[in-house]
């Protein structure tokens, strides 16, 4: 996976790739072979989730339209 | 007599009307019903009384939005009119119940009327997204309980457009407001959840969300609605019509998103597990290479074993064979040529000797 890929993921889809690799780690599939680069990937996903959780703002927009007519 | 303004019935009606329009529009009266009845199925007439006088009300059944029946207190909003068969009456464009007795009442009937017609169903309720990036809020944002629903929302998550739809959160107004918000949500489709919010009031200040309008609205809102409206113990028809409801503004929000803390909490533990799970597996691997090399060091000192015996007794063979062996159980090596006179050399285990042959015979 590379940076660009994962910083344009949103918020919910790395949170279903971290529950995936879980699932992947913890099912009858798990190699060695493949762990250590999914382990590596796994540290870059969730570093780029602390950071998306810690930068991340709500945007709000009061809007123009008027609901009493 | 002659200098007074002249009219017609109809135009003095006219001008009578006019100027109540003008005088008296949209004023609030509040009274007990009497003679409630609904004509042709469109038409609904009652009085609004008190000790002393007594209004005539008209309206038009869709504006009718909360049962009344006689003896209940309500406040209607509308304006006086003439009709043109001169009779004074009170045009109603919305009204709701007053009082506890008189909201309670309101809210039985028509929450069976709702539920028999399964606007409560459980079966309809939508799933409200997990995870969303855009939401519509239909409250007032001068209100405290708007605030605290922000508040708590952008504490807990990050990355959501919110459109705030402003409406009056109580009043006689206020359903009609919050219907077209709902409407206007729902012909937009830029929203993935719609929450209705407004802080915790007395019953009078929420009665407006047991509206048949806006609990018809609610139900049929395309976009999945969650409610946080008063408090706990406020239960409204628009809670029971919702996706979801929550018990106030700040609930709202809580339950609408994960807490940021508890998603890092989740995902550092994993990764954790993930580091256990990778340092097992290479320990796994480690022993179970180790017990490959076993196998083989067993394997091999077996095999080694039985070449030893082997060894061993080819060895014991070969002694066996070895004539110092035989000289050391008693036998004799005999060397020279056998004839009586002949010196022949007897050697035994450990002398040499030379000895004459005296006589020599065959032994069978």
């Amino acid at each position: 996976m590379s940076e660009n890929e994962a910083t344009s993921k949103t918020l919910s889809e790395k949170i279903e790739e971290l529950e995936k690799s879980t699932d992947w780690f913890m099912s009858e599939e798990f190699n060695l072979d493949e762990a250590v680069e999914k382990y590596k990937a796994v540290i870059g996903l969730a570093k780029e989730l602390q950071k998306n959780l810690d930068d991340l703002q709500n945007e709000i927009e009061i809007l123009d339209k008027d609901f009493q007519k | 007599m002659d200098e007074g303004l002249k009219f017609t019935p109809t135009d003095f009606a006219a001008v009578v009307n006019q100027s109540l329009e003008y005088g008296f529009s949209n004023i609030l009266i509040e009274g007990e019903v009497a003679s409630f009845k609904i004509n042709q199925g469109k038409w609904v007439f009652f009085d609004l009384k008190d000790d002393n006088a007594t209004v005539s009300c008209f309206m038009v059944l869709y504006q009718l939005r909360m049962p009344i029946e006689d003896g209940m207190k309500i406040i209607v909003k509308g304006t006086p009119k003439i009709t043109k068969q001169g009779k004074f009456s009170f045009t109603v464009t919305a009204l709701k119940p007053v009082g506890e007795g008189s909201i309670k009442k309101s809210f039985e009937i028509l929450k069976k009327k709702l539920a028999d017609e399964g606007l409560f169903d459980l079966s309809k309720k939508r799933k409200i997204p997990e995870y969303f990036t855009n939401l519509g809020v239909i409250s007032s944002p001068a209100a405290a309980g708007y605030a605290d629903f922000i508040k708590i929302l952008n504490a807990r998550w990050g990355g959501i457009k919110i459109k705030v739809a402003k409406t009056q959160v109580q009043g006689l107004d206020a359903p009609e407001q919050i219907i077209r918000a709902i409407n206007y949500f729902n012909e937009r489709g830029d929203v993935e959840v719609i929450a209705i919010l407004r802080g915790g009031g007395l019953a009078d200040d929420l009665a407006c969300f047991n509206d048949e309008g806006l609990v018809r609205a609610v139900a049929a809102s395309k976009i999945p609605i969650i409610t946080g409206i008063g408090h706990e113990v406020d239960e409204s028809l628009v809670d029971l019509a919702a996706d979801r409801r929550a018990s106030t503004p700040s609930n709202a929000a809580e339950l609408l998103t994960p807490d940021r803390k508890d998603v890092l909490r989740v995902a550092k533990s994993r990764v954790a597990d993930f580091y256990a799970r990778l340092c097992s597996a290479i320990e796994a691997e480690k022993q179970s290479e180790y017990r490959s090399v076993e196998r083989v060091s067993n394997i091999a000192k077996v095999k080694l074993d039985d070449f030893r015996k082997i060894l061993e007794n080819q060895i014991k063979t070969l002694e066996a064979l070895n004539p110092d062996e035989v000289l050391r159980r008693g036998y004799s090596i005999i060397t020279g040529k056998i004839s009586p006179g002949d010196v022949v050399k007897i050697t035994t285990f450990d002398k040499i000797i030379n000895a004459e042959i005296k006589e020599v015979y065959e032994r069978k």
